[in-house]
């Protein structure tokens, strides 16, 4: 007769207690916003000096739009979780044509260097263009390929738990560390002298970040593309 | 030199989206949309955005495409 769910009361309290944390988080943001939005770019160029970092764009996306950065990440994670919730199927692919001569042995040879060069963006993210976000599609975009030429292979699943659960945890931590440190979240609390600026270890805490970022995306894009790969050739 | 490229590229984007939607075959009109992407990278890049060119290059010509290609080989398979 009931046709109501019974919704227990420790999911319920456990909503409420949510609920109120993040209010109190954005009461707080909300207070900390700066007074002139407008003129907001030109204001963050002129703070880019202060970091040490050669990419401009790169300061602006990690550093002073850190938060923001965090919330895209949570994005691109809930895209997976649905893609993975509604096509993941544990039954192997029973593709019936073998993939061509040539795609299987140019992939031994390109996979290598995709997988440099997406590494090679990720930690020159704070160089020159590039960063987290395309080094981890490019990554991507190699397990692509190697999905596409060797029906046997299969992104192992707990590697990528492992990856990803990391990158997130950290991301959160370093952000809380500068928080406690120098009281913003996010802060920079290592060394980034202004006359590093163009090194590889410099910039402090903002290459670190781009490199847990490209881990997070990189890490989320391939099981993305396993899970369409998976659904398109099992039917 | 500068504005003979933007408008060489703009133009060529126009004719080459033109030419993806007037497509009888559908794998024909992905690798034209390919080539819209290709085009919003040089132009991109020439508006000083390297970094929005790079995303582009991965994201739209390169995945995005490639995500299509496989629905399309699905699409073709079902009917």
């Amino acid at each position: 007769m009931s046709l109501k769910r019974d919704i227990p009361t420790s999911a319920l309290s456990g909503f409420a207690l949510s609920a109120i944390l993040v209010l109190t988080i954005l009461n707080v943001l909300l207070h900390h916003i700066p007074t002139k939005i407008a003129t907001a770019g030109e204001e963050l160029l002129k703070l880019n000096e202060t970091e040490g970092v050669a990419n401009a764009v790169t300061t602006v996306v990690v550093y002073f739009r850190g938060f923001d950065t965090l919330g895209e990440i949570a994005v691109l994670f809930i895209a997976s979780l649905g893609i993975g919730l509604m096509l993941h199927t544990n039954s192997k692919c029973d593709i019936k044509a073998e993939s061509n001569f040539m795609l299987q042995t140019a992939s031994k040879l390109l996979f290598p260097i995709i997988m440099l060069f997406g590494i090679y963006v990720m930690i020159y993210g704070h160089l020159s263009p590039g960063g987290g976000f395309q080094g981890g599609v490019i990554i991507a975009s190699g397990v692509l390929l190697l999905l596409i030429s060797h029906k046997e292979f299969e992104v192992p699943h707990g590697v990528i738990v492992a990856l990803e659960t990391f990158a997130g945890i950290s991301y959160v931590l370093i952000g809380l560390i500068g928080l406690v440190v120098l009281d913003k979240f996010l802060g920079n609390f290592l060394p980034h002298d202004i006359s590093d600026m163009g090194l590889l270890m410099s910039g402090g805490v903002i290459p670190i970040i781009y490199i847990i970022v490209g881990i997070k995306v990189g890490s989320e894009m391939s099981m993305i593309v396993q899970n369409l790969i998976r659904r398109e050739s099992n039917v | 030199m500068i504005g003979f490229i933007i408008f060489t590229t703009f133009l060529a984007i126009v004719v080459v989206a033109f030419a993806a939607i007037t497509q009888k075959k559908l794998a024909d009109s992905i690798i034209l949309f390919m080539g819209v992407g290709l085009g919003s990278v040089v132009l991109f890049f020439t508006f000083k955005a390297p970094d929005v060119a790079l995303t582009e290059a991965v994201i739209g010509a390169g995945i995005s495409s490639l995500i299509f290609l496989m629905a399309l080989k699905h699409l073709g398979e079902q009917t």
